[in-house]
């Protein structure tokens, strides 16, 4: 195939393919400019000057919204979220390479935490907090222990919002391991345990180091899927809201090409993860190939 | 002003204080200093539109305290009142909710006696009059709510007690926002609001609750029916208005609905719509962006809102010391004068007034033509000299009141009809 | 799925009686070695998971009031449901909502299938070195890992009555008022699905192209056949699965929508997902339940027939 003459077809698809970019792009490119407004312009074109003003005022803070704050939770919560989904879907995927009852089942259920609506989600776990929570005061009400007396809520960042997150990754991160898996050679493994190592020795120093780059994959989906996690968490979330809730708040409640200046900043940040994600996964996969030519 | 106040010994050296305070403009002082000597966090629960960065830096300076702001939309209020008690410190929710936070047992009558302006809350409040007249209750006007049997009682009291439920912050008479450069005629009613004219240029508020009132207000100016109660429908009346605002939304009457204040301020500046239901400070804003808006009195009269502090009952010790203090700071005046200045009105009309130049309470509360540039509270020049303000005097406004934002009883009906008229 | 976790501890517990079958020992320890790697999975699905819909079931059938929810047996919350969809002359609330989302359902499923397709094809096919190929790749993806709320609220300054497209076309000539359909219309919702959710079709799409043995396709143009012989005939049927895949993931997302609706729809535009939200906030938690309940039944129903075609597992 490689050595074809380019068809019509191929230029009619690379156009196609430049216009869907436009289309995927344009919209934010707009936004990034506009969030250079000059201090006296608008949410809409034209550009009232160039400057960094909106930049500034979202530096001193929203008014009244604590987006650091929220920020600050989302980065957190992305971060637990993320080593938890590494580790958890890292285990899982160990465990369905062997055969266990139930697997069927939970393999089910996983793909079906994926594609229930979000909402529906959402709103299980936002009950089932609120019935832990009436059970908690219930049982405060009949035993007096006082410090039963203090309870408000379960819901919160570690809790609901977890989660509700998890519910999300999780499915993420057990379908890369899988596919990861599959393409594993078990000959590795072989070798190792033919030479003596044991079964946690053989996990530390073959299976993690040869997966090192995916895993490195799953925990970018982990991170991501969590930082810019909506819907779930909507009813799920205890007293503080993550960063794109408190968004979603803004996106109503902003006048100013802050907000711009905001979304702008949360892009870059994405940017800049998956950036270093990237970064680390190559990294490690030179590494490797660099070992591999020295045992070699 | 001419409303009727109980004066007490207390009041009047309230009164010279704050006045003397005006006058030398410098620091609030005599607050307790056992706040500053520990600080103190409270998390306020509200809606944006009341939270503000100045008022929190303004109390941090003056008592220390730690104002942390949680803020989400109306409904979501209630919703953590009710589910999440012990997520905030101090609350400030409209008083139309308070028909479902108290059942909710979740909040605790506020005492008087440690309120020190409590007695001199305008009787809007506490008896439900404007200048000695009687203004319209329909709804969950905040008389009806104003005051609990007890401190954690699950009843409203009907006359005064020492209990009261929420102190009030701030409170209007909502009416129509509308594009005079745009719409080029003079508009007088509420039906204009789903007049065909307007076509994909309406908007209402998508709070269930409010934007069914709205809606009653054009039936009633139609003249189809009179509502015993807008803010009390019954199954008959809520199938009567959502099918009218059906009729409008296919009709294509509805350009977007909000939901929030700088919503419509978007939706009106951007042009999106030229006549909707909107707040007064709203209008103040899409003014400020240089773009022509005004509040438009109706005749059939204002639909109005009244918002308020409460305190969550699991709250004690420090904290409740701390969430007293505030609510006396704020209504000690920079705050009402604060409020005042972007088109809302405060709890303590007196203490406000002590903290604005007469000029602004000239032109803000008296409806009299701006003597000098009437500035807000940023600096930013609102409106130039000369100007007054629509819908005229404090006394005028909240004495054409028609009622109030409600919950009905028959609320859980109103909203699945609600979603059916979003679905229509 | 407490089965999951049973019978681990039930094979830990077993004692090894025979020595001699050290083999069914060490076979005994991998298994519950498995059971113990796959326990926190199976528990945070249970918890997060299956309990929170148990109870979403349970709680439709509930008595509520304005502040709380009682336990007490009711259907009321499914007859409030489908009120009035007995009745034939009008549709009903939820006939109408779910017109509605499966409306948005299907167009932004047709546009993302065709786009994701198309460019998938193209950078599977088309781009000829390895590394370009992951490059524009990485480009079709890198979106997904930014805010979507953000990548929604972008289009309303290009979209408005005022807009930079309004301004533009009318700049141009090409219109004399402005297009008042653009924004908070089904148009402004459909695009942005479109946007948001054509990365869900790209990316198993393009994994399903990648691995169809390049060799079959020449072998069909060998045999005579044309570029659209072999598209319709060699690369569709072997990208099946990542066009369901791909398909299941964009219908579920429109379908339990309520953000993208909301803010592009103008908030007048109804969807399940909406109808869920603001009986959520109005603290009818049963009620909203009873909706979920339904919803899933839908989106089960669509998927079901689509996972038919498919076994994920030996996809990937």
């Amino acid at each position: 195939m490689s050595d074809r003459p380019r068809s019509p077809a191929f230029y009619a698809l690379a156009a196609f393919f430049a216009l869907f970019v436009v289309f995927l792009y344009g919209p934010t490119l707009t936004i990034l400019v506009l969030s250079f407004q000059g201090p006296q312009g608008g949410l809409t074109f034209p550009m009232n000057g160039v400057s960094t003003h909106w930049f500034g005022k979202l530096w001193a803070g929203l008014g009244i919204v604590d987006i650091w704050g929220a920020l600050w939770r989302s980065l957190r919560l992305g971060l637990v979220v993320m080593l938890l989904t590494v580790v958890i879907a890292f285990f899982a995927g160990l465990a369905f390479r062997k055969r266990f009852r139930g697997e069927r089942a939970l393999f089910t259920i996983a793909v079906a935490s994926l594609i229930v609506p979000s909402i529906v989600v959402s709103l299980g776990i936002g009950l089932e907090f609120r019935l832990l929570d009436e059970a908690v005061k219930w049982a405060a009400a009949e035993t007096g222990w006082g410090w039963l007396q203090e309870h408000g809520t379960l819901m919160g960042l570690y809790t609901s919002a977890l989660g509700a997150h998890l519910t999300w990754t999780l499915p993420f991160g057990l379908l890369i391991m899988f596919a990861v898996f599959n393409r594993f050679d078990p000959a590795y493994e072989e070798a190792a345990r033919d030479l003596g190592a044991t079964g946690a020795q053989t996990l530390r120093h073959v299976v993690v180091p040869i997966l090192g780059p995916s895993l490195v994959g799953v925990a970018l989906f982990g991170f991501t899927l969590s930082f810019d996690e909506l819907a779930r968490t909507s009813q799920a979330i205890g007293g503080r809201n993550t960063l794109p809730l408190e968004l979603q708040g803004l996106t109503t409640t902003v006048t100013t090409p802050e907000i711009y200046a905001l979304g702008t900043l949360t892009t870059g940040m994405s940017l800049a993860v998956i950036g270093l994600a990237l970064g680390t996964s190559l990294y490690l996969q030179r590494r490797k190939a660099k070992a591999g030519l020295r045992l070699g | 002003m001419t409303t009727t106040i109980k004066l007490s010994r207390r009041t009047l050296l309230q009164g010279a204080g704050a006045t003397g305070l005006a006058l030398g403009a410098g620091p609030i002082t005599g607050f307790p200093n056992v706040i500053a000597a520990e600080p103190v966090t409270l998390r306020y629960l509200g809606t944006a539109v009341n939270q503000s960065g100045d008022i929190a830096r303004k109390v941090k300076e003056d008592l220390g305290i730690t104002i942390e702001y949680i803020p989400v939309v109306t409904d979501e209020v209630t919703k953590r009142v009710v589910t999440q008690p012990n997520s905030f410190d101090l609350l400030d929710t409209e008083f139309f909710s308070l028909k479902k936070l108290i059942p909710s047992g979740n909040i605790q009558g506020m005492d008087a006696r440690r309120i020190k302006q409590a007695d001199n809350i305008t009787p809007v409040f506490t008896k439900g009059e404007v200048g000695g007249k009687k203004i319209g209750d329909q709804g969950t006007a905040p008389k009806k709510v104003f005051y609990l049997e007890g401190q954690n009682a699950k009843t409203f009291a009907g006359m005064a007690t020492e209990w009261i439920t929420l102190i009030p912050t701030t409170y209007n008479a909502d009416t129509l926002g509308i594009r005079p450069d745009l719409i080029k005629r003079p508009i007088s009613s509420w039906k204009e609001l789903l007049n065909p004219e307007f076509k994909g240029k309406a908007s209402i508020l998508n709070i269930p609750s409010i934007g069914i009132m709205d809606a009653a207000m054009v039936i009633e100016a139609t003249g189809d029916y009179t509502y015993p109660d807008k803010g009390n429908m019954t199954k008959a009346e809520i199938d009567r208005t959502i099918k009218l605002l059906i009729e409008a939304k296919r009709a294509g009457q509805f350009r977007a609905f909000w939901q929030d204040f700088n919503e419509s301020v978007n939706l009106m500046a951007s042009g999106e719509t030229v006549i909707q239901s909107m707040w007064s400070p709203a209008v103040t804003k899409v003014r400020s962006q240089g773009v022509a808006c005004t509040y438009q009195p109706l005749k059939e009269g204002y639909r109005a809102w009244a918002t308020g502090f409460g305190l969550p009952k699991t709250l004690t010790g420090r904290k409740l010391d701390a969430a007293y203090d505030f609510i006396n700071w704020f209504l000690s005046g920079w705050a009402g004068a604060y409020l005042n200045r972007q088109g809302y009105y405060s709890a303590v009309l007196e203490t406000a007034k002590a903290h604005m130049e007469p000029y602004e309470w000239a032109y803000w509360m008296e409806g009299k033509p701006a003597e000098k540039d009437i500035k807000g509270p940023d600096g930013s020049v609102l409106e130039k000299a000369g100007a007054t303000r629509d819908g005229g005097s404090f006394e005028t406004r909240m004495g054409s009141v028609a009622c109030w934002n409600a919950v009905m009883d028959e609320n859980t009906y109103m909203v699945r009809k609600w979603n059916e008229f979003i679905a229509a | 799925m407490t089965d999951i976790a049973l019978p681990a501890a039930v094979t830990e517990a077993a004692p090894a009686k025979a020595p001699a079958a050290s083999l069914t020992t060490k076979i005994r320890r991998h298994r519950a070695l498995a059971y113990l790697q796959v326990a926190p999975m199976a528990l945070v699905f249970l918890v997060f998971f299956v309990v929170p819909l148990a109870l979403t079931l349970i709680v439709s059938f509930w008595e509520y009031n304005e502040y709380e929810i009682i336990p007490a047996f009711t259907v009321q919350n499914y007859v409030d449901v489908f009120e009035g969809c007995l009745n034939t002359s009008d549709a009903c609330t939820t006939v109408r909502t779910y017109l509605s989302t499966l409306k948005f359902c299907a167009l932004t499923w047709a546009c993302t299938l065709v786009i994701g397709f198309t460019v998938a094809y193209f950078v599977a096919f088309h781009v000829r070195s390895r590394t370009l190929q992951m490059a524009l790749f990485l480009v079709c993806t890198i979106p997904f890992w930014t805010s979507n709320v953000i990548r929604m609220i972008s289009w309303i300054p290009l979209l408005g009555r005022n807009g930079l497209v309004n301004d533009t076309l009318m700049r141009m000539g090409l219109i004399k008022s402005p297009i008042e359909g653009l924004l908070y219309s089904d148009f402004s919702v459909v695009l942005a699905f479109v946007h948001l959710n054509t990365v869900f079709m790209i990316v198993p799409i393009f994994n399903s192209m990648a691995r169809i043995d390049r060799s079959l396709i020449e072998a069909a143009y060998d045999s005579g056949a044309t570029g659209w012989q072999t598209l319709w005939n060699v690369v569709v049927p072997l990208a099946k699965p990542g066009i369901a895949i791909g398909s299941i993931f964009v219908v579920t997302l429109v379908m339990g929508d309520f953000v993208t609706v909301g803010v592009m729809g103008g908030q007048q535009i109804a969807s399940v997902g909406k109808v869920i939200q603001v009986q959520m906030s109005a603290l009818q938690l049963p009620a909203a339940a009873a909706n979920a309940v339904v919803l899933l039944g839908a989106v089960m129903l669509m998927i079901v027939a689509m996972t038919r075609l498919i076994d994920l597992r030996k996809e990937l």
